[in-house]
This record gives C-alpha cells, structure tokens and sequence, in this order.
C-alpha cells in the first residue's frame, strides 16, 4: 500500500501525513508538485500548510500544478484522495469537492483540540469510523470556515456527504458546523482538522485521526490490484 | 518531514524515497502561466532566474504605472536626492540632479525635458555610441518612457520568478504588455543594471539609462516584439551582448566585472563633472571638506572622526550610511560589550557546547549526532511602530539566525510584554504582534511551544517582542560564517531588496521613542514567510548537499552587515556589485541598497565550481540566487555600483572595530527608597472568605490568567513533535523519533524583581527558566537571554544593565550552564521614562526520552501532592502585591542556586523512576497559582492542608524560589521522600488529588469548584481583545 504525500513549495504538515501514513503501516511516497507521475500510488494525500503562500486565495494556486492534474483526472475514475486543511482548500479549488473555504468568523487562526461528530462512513477513507462516532483532532486554520450556497449544503445533507461536523462550539463558523466532506464517489475526502496530528498520545492529543490511514490501507487492499494511477497525464 | 530526516544526506525531501524531478526543472510552474507554450529557450534559460528574472519583473511592476506615472516619478526621485544619485532616466536627469543645477530644473513635468540639449552635453565623450544612437532614434517621450521601465511581456515577466509570484503578477503582467505596445512596438530587453562591459559615460548614468543602449544592440540582432527572450547568461548578462555574439558559452560562466580590464577601471579618470549624484570614492577624495549628515545618521563627532581616520579621507554617502549603521548600538553593542564579557570570561566548562558567543547562536550537542541551536532575540522597536510587521520580522530574523548555524528551525517562543491590559493601544499591539508572531510562524510551519505574556503599565509604549528559535543539525552540520577563500564567490539568495527597513537598526533600534515615531513606520521590514520557508529548504538542501563555504543570514544592516561580517570573519576581502542585487525598487541608491532590511535574504559564500548546483536547487525551490560578487585576498570590502566604487574600507573596521563605551553608570536614586517600602506591610486578607476571593481575583488577573486566547493563534502541532507546549512549565520537542531524544525549553523573566534588584533579579529569571525546564525533566545544559533595557545613556539604565548582566553571568557559573548568545535590545523607553530593566532568559534542557516527560496537570485521581522547596515570607515585587495594591517595592525573593539544582536533580530522577507524575514549578502567584493550574489543566480536583510553617496567607501567595508542586502516585511516596532525603530536597505532604469532588478545597479555609475557578481564570483575554482582528494578512 502506498500513501502518496503532494508537498507544494509552503506544505508544511506533509512530513506528518507521511508519518501517519507509516504509523497506520502504508509506504509513503513523497509527491512533488512539479512532477505530474503519481509513481503508482494507491491514494493521494494533499496535506496542510499554506501552499504557494496562500496567495490569490487558498490552494488557488496549488490546483493549476504539474501534480494536480494527474491527480483530479485519477480522481474523477476513483483514485481515493484526502485533502487536509490546505488540501481540503486545494480540492475545492480544483472541484473536486463543492464550495469554499472562507476566513474564519472571529478573522483569527486557530488552533484547538476539536471534537468532531463522524457523520457518513460511505468512504474508503473512513471505514475504520462508526457513523456518529466522535473524536477528537486538532484544529489549525485561519481560512477554514466551510461555505456553500444553500442549495449545495441541501444536497451535501440529502446525499449524507457531510462527512464530519464540529461539536460544541464551532471554531471557524463553518455552515452547518461542515469540518469535512467527500465527494459522490465517496473515494475525494476534504477535512479542515488535522487527522494527522492525533496519531500518537505522546504529540497529539488523541490516536482518533489514524483511522483515516488505516481506513484506506484496508480500502486499498480490497480494491488491490486495480491501481489507478500508474499511468502519466 | 520529521526532524530524523535532517539527519540524512537529503535533508529536504530525500527521506521518503522522494521521486523528486531529478533534474529540478521548472518545479514550481503552474499550468496557467502563459509562458509554458511559449518557452523554447526555457531549459537554458531557468538556469538564469537567479539573475534575469529580477530586472525582468521590476520592470513589470514598474511598467504598469510608467505611462502614467512617469512624470511623478521623474519629479520624485529629482527632488529626494541632492545629493545621492537619483537613477537619472538619462544624462539630462543626471544633470538635473547634479549639486550645481538647482533643484527647479527637474525635469517636473514632462518626459522630454529630459532629452534636451543638456542630455547630449553631460558628458557626450563619454556616452557611447549606442547611448546616442538610443537618445536620438527615438522619439525621446515614448522612447524615454520604454527605455526607462522597460515593459515586460508576460513571458518575461513571469518566467523566472516563484510560481507564486508569477501568479499574482499576472495581471499586471498583462497590463505590462499593453503599456509596451502603447509606447513602443518592439519588445524591450530586460533591465540589466549593470551593462557588461561598461563604459564611463555608462557606467555613471543610472540604471535606467543603460536600458536604451541595450535596446538599440538587441533590436538589430533581432528580437523584435515577439515574446521570446535573447538567450542569458547564468550573470544575468544583458540582452544586447547576447544577441551581438558575445554570449557566453557556458551559462553560468562568470562576466567582466567593473574592476576586471576593460572595464572603468581602463577608462580615463573621472572629472567633477561625472560624479553628479552619486558619491564614489574618487569624488570623496576630491572633495574632502564636503559637509556630511553623520549625526543625522545617528554618529557622534568622535565616531565620523574615526571614520575618517580608518578611511584616511571622508567616507562616501555609502560607506557613512555603512559606519553608522554597523557602528549602532543594535549592532555594534558598543554599551554593552564590557558588560558581556562576563558570559565568556565566567562560563562554566561546558562539553557540549560546539559554537558560543558570538556566533549567530549558540550550538550545544544533544547526542553523538544531533546537535541544537537556539537563541531569542527583540524586534521590540518595530513591533511598537507597526505591530503585525514588526512582529512577524522578528520571527522571520531569528528564525534565518538558527538557520545561518546549519540547523533546521524546528519551534519557536515569543516572549511578549504589553502595557496595561486596558490601556487603548494594548488592544492594537496584541492584536498585531500576536497576529505577526502566529501568521509568520505559522506559516513557517514551525510550531510554538511557549513564552511568556505579560502586562504592565512601564511598557505602555514600549512593548517587547523577544522571539525565540529553536533548530536542529547534525553535530557535524555546523556552518560557517567566514568568508573564505579569495576567488570564492558572493552569492545573494532568497528575496529581492526593497527600501523596507531602511535604518531599522539605527535609526529605530537605538534611538529612544518620541513623538514622531510613527513617521519611522518606513524603517520597519515587511515580512514573507512563504518566501522565508522556500530558503529555509533551499539552504538545508545547499547543506545537505555540502556547497556552502560559508554562509550569513541578512538581519540588522542587510547586505553591509553581511559583506563585512563574512569578509572579517575569515580575515579576506571582498568585492561585491550593487548592480547585480535583485531590487524591488529599480531607482534605488547604493546607501539603500546597502542599508535594506528587506527580509528573507542570505548571503553565501560558494566555490566557482559549485555555483551551478546552487542556482540549480535555488531553481528547485523557486528563489532567486544570485552571484554578486568575489571573495578577495586584499583585505578590502570594494563595493562597486555603476562601475564606480563607492565603498573600499577594511571589513572589520565595520564589523569588529566599531566604539566601544564604558558608560557611565549609577544606582538609581529612588532605587533605597523603593527598597524599604516593603509588600510585607500591606493588608493581606483576613479571613477564608477573603482568602477565597482573594484567589479568584488573582487567577483572573492579566498576568495569571488563562492564555490560550493567544496561543489558540499560534500552530503547536505542525512537524509532529510537539510533547509540550504552553501551558506547561516548558516547551518539550522531540528530536530524533527513535530514540525519543528531545529538548525541553523555557523563557522567563521579571521586570519588576529586576527593577527592585538587577543583580539578583535577572538571577530569578534564569532560575525560574531552568526550574521550568527541570520540572519536565529534563537536564538544563545552556543559556540565552534577551537584554531589554532603556537608553544605556542613562547612567542608572547601565547601573541596571551592567547589575543584570554580572547577576546572570555569576548565576549560570552557580548552575554550571553556559550563556550560549543573546540580544541586547536597549533604548525601550518612551521620553525619559525606561521600561524595568527586563533582561529574559532562556534555558534549553536535554530529555533522554521525551516519553518520561513530565507535565503539570494532575493525571490521577489520588496521587500525593508535595510541596518541594522553602517558603518564606517573601511577597516583595509580587503578582499579589501588584495585582491587590499596584505595589512595587522591597526586595525580591531570595535566590538559592544549591537548592534549584537539586529541586532539578530530584524531578529529573524522579521522572525516570516513575515517581512523578506531574511537577509545576511555583513563580508568579505563588502555589495557589500552581494548584489552580494544576486542577484545571485536565479537571482534576484536590484537597490540599497548608503547611504549617507559614500563614495559610502566605503559604497561597508567597513567591519564594526553588519551590514546585509534584504529584506522587499512591505506593511511590516511600520511595520519592527517599529520594528527596537523598538529595537534600525539602519536602512536605501537601495533599492529595481528589478527581470525584471537582473543587479544590484547601482544608480550615475555603473550598471552590473547578467550575469557578475556570470562569475565573478563562475568557479574561477575550473579553479584552476578542473583537479585535488579527491583520487581514494572517
């Protein structure tokens, strides 16, 4: 099983998604922004950070890389992808997943132990997760307030693609208290919170994120041998 | 990237077996930029970013505005610059600008003023002929207009810069192009600054004014309007000599440099008439009796006349601007120099330490491999002047310190002081300097692990940023500084210069605040930490990769320092051009060039034959690397600019020979009086009910209360090896993930004990540091400080100063560890009025495994509580008589190094025995402060009996040192008093934790549920600043 790590010039958790990758027993691979090959991965991981600065906006900028374009076309055939914070930000740049992620409410970064309510287990990302399982990750953004119009919110609810909500108080004002999202597929995941930092109690508050790791290793075994991203853009 | 992957030959990203594009090519390109299509040359090409993109996007910025803004420009740079040159646009502007034509002949409102008859007459045996045949072929408004910002077509203007960039000037890119076609139809080269093989006429025009020439060689050589750029050199060689067949075959071959033959140096000398505005060398010394603006500049009579008797003649405008800057307190630590002797001469032997004082910071050895480097310095100044910023830039100096001594950054601290909480402009300054701390740091991806936040009426107007770094190297990884090796060359890496922080270090760093410092908000740096992290992994690569010969980052002074600093240290000489130095700003003069403190700069010192590889990986990363100049055998620093020299002194007459002053020092007179008015007479509460509430007022005062509003705004978690962070006693970082080696780091310090006694309060400060690292248990091994202190003018500052320094240095001999470097920030005081002398310490401490690690919240129901350590009746400069009375007088508490140490010694063995398992060290507050800490870090309650040896009064709030509060779990306690009996360590049975009560009762006294204590203690900052946005940009 090997878990590719994009590092964009301004990742800054990708050393971590490998890490957790490693814990829950994958390989990781790392993935550079400039080379479009996914060197036959079996999932994607588009970890935090401020990509290319945060400039424009939000993983604006990230989206139009080498890398990104192999990856949305792998994606769009089923290649399981998480994206964390500013990859979440990535995703919905590149539409991969629907709406944005705005300025938190209260305009200040955050960064706070959260409780998240699991709310849709139809991922490969999440099978390790009970439906209404909570956990508890951190929270380290300044842009992850989840915004959408509400006719997508209706249809993220109605199609149980709301993947996680916060619980208690809402840290960024997020719509819906939405902290995490997939696509219709199920197999592109967008997560504000940081699954990659809860995977050892010596430097996280909790083991609750490794089960997004452990998720898509067992996901991936199943699916084995149809790999989907052999092949070059 | 985990901190073990530092360890391995590919720092940056080898470790997980990175399919990284062997070849680095054109990483960082999105798809979207136009010139992917349109690139043949590209390959070639990349490989001069470092040099060419630099001209090429100025132009694009500056292009957007020519057309409309020519005039202004004209008239601004005109009538700002008497003196200095101004980039004349040609020969009539040069005229314009000269001393003997007044000011009103600026060209003020027209570009065609400036082609008039004087163009041609300035110097017409010298203009050569391309300058004409440019001056005269075109139609001189249009053509001026091109000529002088040289419009970029979008290619050009976004091929060699960061992709990030290259997005964001797209638009004006495109605006570029339009205003190019408007003006002129054929496609202007990009702006070389420096013509190759300049000509005196040339050499001495500004930089805008070389452009014509080029563009009158390229145009015949054909590169009309299309987009497709004339083969560069790696040197950035201009358009016109490429395309005139005078390419240099290999692309990073080096070019004729202004002191090599056929450059100026071969040219008849220069008369009176050439120097209009710019003032070299040759013009010092004929005009020696010049009037110069040194004290302007901040330079006392004494020092412009060791200048002048260094120089044997005047200095030029450039190297002025370079005494007085490097010559500054901030830089220089003229006040303090024979203070800080001491750290030296009374240092304890110390095995691990691999570089000290002096050094960009100081490097201890961890292990057999691993090695740390830390060190906290101010940006206290330009945090008053412009908070965000201000704030920001002193993450992003330090930070490029650790990186400087070949480390890895790997967590920072910000030890901030404030003004009174509800004082008007407090909201302000929290909001910037928290907002510059977190966005900057946070998007270094370095987390924050603690410091210290404190309010207090005396830095009302001075409020202090100290910022510190930690970082990570192999024990073999260490860099140098030195610049070694003449015929090495000068390389420039990371961002452009601009005119930020022009003077930061004079003018604003060592000049006490008045009415106008606001108008000093231009001398403050603007930071860019996305830039900032693409050179942290570009230069850890170059380490990696071994193709550094030394290297230095650019802080205080900017390149002056960092030339002279490198060229002195190893003894050499060195040669550098202006010219070559990537500018934000085009017109700017060489003192400005000199003087920026742009930031996210660094200088290296290469070999000619590893040049290739580092503009290769400086390609990888998206940075600009360029070569600006040589290292020397003659023991000069020459700084050439327009083909002139504008500075030749001796670098370490810069660097090394700066003043040094014994000032004069004396005890403060209200300092006796202060003294005997001791906090043991004020009315302490009576009864419980008083004490009670004595309690909840003290846990929800500024200075105690919760601080997570703050830290809640700074990453703690990024790089995943964050074992403590604040709140707890100490920050604790894991190093090497298979060992479990980590470091524990604290940073303390008490403006008010050290205004009551220097000496002995800077002691308490590094006693309350070590403490704080011991009580995780760590081993402390090495000290840095920060000197915050008012204008070392006043005698009683430097009383207090010289008393702090001499408390600190006889402090680390009595704890056996080492001051490892530091920062001495003087002059924070508004008017006459001086901050309390506010000198913060920090120790770093070795955990053997971070996993023993221990924290300061209660863990298990039933454990036993102890009170280790003395407690006396010692309320002198107290949180409590601050927070009850707004008193400040008396002594201090006492310091006791013996007995700290083995307070250290007891929980270090304890914590390996498993016999603690929590230790929160007693200091501001008192054990009430602790215990209420304690309780609610996890919502544990106790139930607590006073020890009897005091009042229940003081036992609560008395801040006696070398005292902590540790949980023993029920079956160790026999053990653990052995181990204190052992150990001489004071002990006494407190209590026990209680987890099914919620309270925290204090047996005979008052009982209060954890519930009241965290309303209390929680939401104090947000009431205060919570409607107070950090800066948009954060």
């Amino acid at each position: 099983m090997r878990i590719g790590v994009v590092t964009f010039p301004g990742s800054l958790d990708d050393g971590d998604a490998r890490r957790a990758a490693r814990i829950a027993g994958a390989e990781s691979i790392v993935l550079w922004h400039a080379d479009p090959n996914l060197h036959s991965v079996d999932a994607v991981v588009l970890p935090g950070g401020f990509s290319y600065g945060d400039y424009l906006r939000c993983g604006a900028i990230a989206r139009f890389a080498p890398v990104m374009a192999t990856i949305v076309a792998a994606a769009r055939v089923g290649l399981p992808v998480l994206g964390i914070c500013n990859g979440f930000q990535v995703l919905c740049e590149a539409h991969l997943l629907p709406g944005a992620l705005a300025r938190n409410a209260h305009l200040h970064f955050r960064n706070r132990d959260q409780r998240l309510r699991i709310g849709s287990t139809a991922s490969p990302w999440l099978r390790d997760y009970a439906d209404g399982q909570e956990i508890v990750i951190p929270v380290k953004n300044g842009e992850g307030r989840y915004v959408a119009d509400e006719a997508t919110l209706d249809m993220l609810e109605a199609e149980g693609r709301i993947v996680a909500r916060y619980v208690g108080e809402n840290p960024n004002g997020s719509m819906r208290e939405i902290a995490a999202i997939r696509n219709e597929a199920g197999n592109v995941v967008g997560i504000m919170p940081h699954p990659e930092h809860a995977v050892d109690t010596l430097t996280g508050p909790s083991v609750d994120g490794i089960g997004f790791f452990t998720s898509i290793i067992k996901a991936a075994a199943a699916l084995r041998p149809a790999s989907l991203t052999g092949a070059r853009a | 990237m985990t901190i073990a992957d530092h360890e391995k030959p590919d720092a940056a990203h080898g470790a997980d077996a990175a399919p990284t594009s062997a070849n680095g090519s054109a990483p960082e390109q999105p798809k979207q930029t136009p010139d992917k299509a349109t690139s043949p040359e590209k390959a070639p090409d990349k490989n001069a970013s470092g040099k060419a993109s630099t001209p090429k996007s100025d132009k694009t910025t500056a292009s957007t505005k020519s057309t409309a803004s020519t005039k202004t420009a004209a008239s601004e740079r005109t009538s700002n610059s008497t003196k200095v040159a101004p980039p004349a646009k040609d020969a009539a502007a040069k005229a314009a600008a000269a001393k003997d034509a007044p000011a009103k002949e600026a060209p003020a409102n027209a570009a065609p003023t400036k082609t008039s008859p004087t163009a041609s007459k300035s110097a017409p045996d010298k203009t050569t002929g391309s300058a004409k045949t440019s001056g005269s072929a075109k139609p001189p408004a249009a053509q001026q207009t091109g000529a002088d910002k040289p419009v970029a077509s979008g290619k050009d203007a976004s091929s060699d810069i960061p992709a990030a960039r290259r997005a964001e000037s797209s638009d004006s890119a495109a605006v570029a192009s339009d205003a190019a076609t408007a003006v002129r139809p054929h496609r202007p080269s990009p702006t070389p600054r420096r013509p190759a093989k300049p000509t005196p006429g040339l050499a001495r025009a500004a930089s805008a004014s070389t452009v014509a020439p080029t563009l009158a060689a390229a145009e015949p050589a054909g590169a009309p309007s299309g987009g497709t750029p004339a083969p560069r050199s790696g040197r950035g060689t201009m358009v016109g000599e490429s395309a005139s067949a005078s390419v240099e075959a290999a692309p990073y071959a080096r070019g004729a440099e202004p002191w090599q033959a056929g450059g100026p140096g071969d040219t008849p000398p220069p008369t009176r008439e050439d120097f209009a505005g710019t003032d070299t060398v040759a013009r010092a010394l004929s005009t020696p009796d010049e009037a110069q603006p040194y004290r302007e500049l901040g330079l006392a009579d004494d020092e412009y006349a060791s200048i002048r008797s260094i120089l044997g003649r005047r200095p030029t405008d450039s190297e002025l601007y370079m005494y007085s800057i490097m010559w500054s307190e901030h830089c220089s630590y003229k006040s303090s120099k024979v203070h800080l002797r001491q750290f030296a001469e009374k240092a304890p032997r110390s095995d691990r330490l691999l570089a000290g004082m002096g050094e960009n910071a100081g490097v201890i050895a961890v292990s057999d491999r691993l090695a740390v480097t830390f060190k906290v310095e101010s940006h206290n100044h330009p945090s008053f002047v412009e908070p965000y910023q201000g704030a920001a830039t002193g993450v992003g100096g330090i930070v490029r310190d650790i990186l400087a001594m070949g480390a890895r950054p790997i967590a920072v601290m910000d030890p901030l002081r404030f003004g009174a909480i509800d004082h008007p402009d407090t909201a302000r300054l929290v909001a910037g300097i928290v907002g510059g701390v977190g966005g900057y740091g946070n998007c270094l991806g370095l987390p924050n692990i603690g410091g210290e936040l404190v309010f207090d009426p005396c830095y009302q107007a001075n409020p202090l940023l100290n910022a510190l770094c930690l970082g990570v190297l192999p024990t073999d990884g260490l860099q140098s500084k030195n610049a070694t090796g003449p015929g090495n060359v000068v390389v420039l890496l990371g961002a452009k210069t601009g005119r930020d922080g022009i003077g930061g270090a004079s003018v604003l760093a060592s000049a006490t605040f008045d009415a106008d410092s606001a108008a000093r908000r231009p001398s403050v740096q603007v930071g860019d930490p996305f830039t900032e992290k693409l050179l942290i992994e570009a230069c850890l690569e170059l380490y990696a990769a071994n193709l550094v010969v030394g290297i230095q980052d650019l802080g205080a002074a900017g390149i002056s320092c960092a030339l002279s600093e490198t060229a002195a240290g190893a003894g050499t000489g060195m040669r550098a051009n202006l010219d070559r130095v990537p500018l934000r700003e085009p017109s700017m003069a060489a003192h400005e060039i000199l003087a920026s403190e742009s930031q996210e700069r660094m200088l290296l010192i290469v070999t000619p034959e590893n040049l290739k590889a580092v503009f290769a990986i400086a390609e990888k990363w998206g940075i600009l690397a360029t070569d600006i100049g040589e290292v020397t055998d003659d023991g000069r620093l020459v700084v050439w600019w327009h083909g002139e020299v504008v500075v030749d002194v001796p670098p370490g007459s810069l660097a090394d020979d700066g003043p040094v002053f014994a000032r004069p020092m004396r005890e403060p007179s209200d300092l006796p009086l202060l003294r005997v008015d001791r906090a043991e007479s004020l009315p302490r509460p009576k009864t419980a009910d008083e004490l009670r509430a004595t309690l909840l007022r003290m846990v929800a005062s500024p200075n105690l209360c919760d601080k997570s509003y703050v830290t809640e705004q700074y990453d703690r978690y990024v790089l995943g090896n964050t074992v403590l962070a604040q709140p707890e006693d100490a920050g604790v970082i894991r190093i090497d993930e298979r060992t479990g080696l980590g470091v524990a780091l604290s940073v303390d310090g008490n403006g008010r004990f050290t205004r009551l006694d220097p000496y002995v309060g800077a002691q308490l400060a590094l006693a309350e540091a070590y403490r704080n690292v011991a009580m995780t248990g760590a081993e402390p091994v090495a000290v840095t400080n920060c000197l915050n202190f008012g204008s070392p003018e006043d005698p009683t500052v430097m009383w207090q100063f010289a008393e702090a320094v001499r408390g600190l240095a006889d402090g680390c001999a009595a704890l056996g560890i080492p001051v490892t470097g530091g920062n001495v920030s003087f002059y924070n005081q508004t008017g006459a009025v001086p901050i309390n002398p506010t000198p913060v310490v920090g120790v770093l401490g070795v955990l053997a495994n971070v996993a023993e690690r221990v924290p300061i919240g209660f863990q298990n129901d039933g454990d036993l509580l102890y009170l280790l350590g003395t407690t006396r009746d010692e309320l002198c400069g107290s949180e409590w008589a601050w927070v009850e009375h707004g008193h400040l007088g008396g002594e201090p508490p006492r310091v006791d190094f013996a007995a700290e140490r083995s307070l250290a010694m007891t929980i270090a063995a304890a914590a390996v025995r498993g016999q603690v398992t929590s230790a929160h060290d007693l200091s501001d507050g008192g054990l009430a402060q602790a215990l209420v800490e304690s309780c609610l870090r996890r919502g544990l309650g106790a139930m607590i009996g006073l020890p009897k040896t005091v009042s229940p009064f003081m036992a609560l709030f008395s801040e006696s040192s070398a005292r902590a509060l540790v949980a023993v779990p029920r079956g160790q306690e026999i053990a653990f008093t052995a181990l204190c009996e052992e150990l001489g360590q004071a002990h006494t049975a407190i209590g026990t934790i209680h987890a099914s009560s919620e309270n925290l009762e204090i047996i005979d006294q008052f009982t209060v549920s954890l519930d009241e204590l965290r309303a209390a203690h929680t939401g104090v900052l947000e009431r205060h600043f919570g409607g107070v946005a950090a800066s948009p940009t954060a």
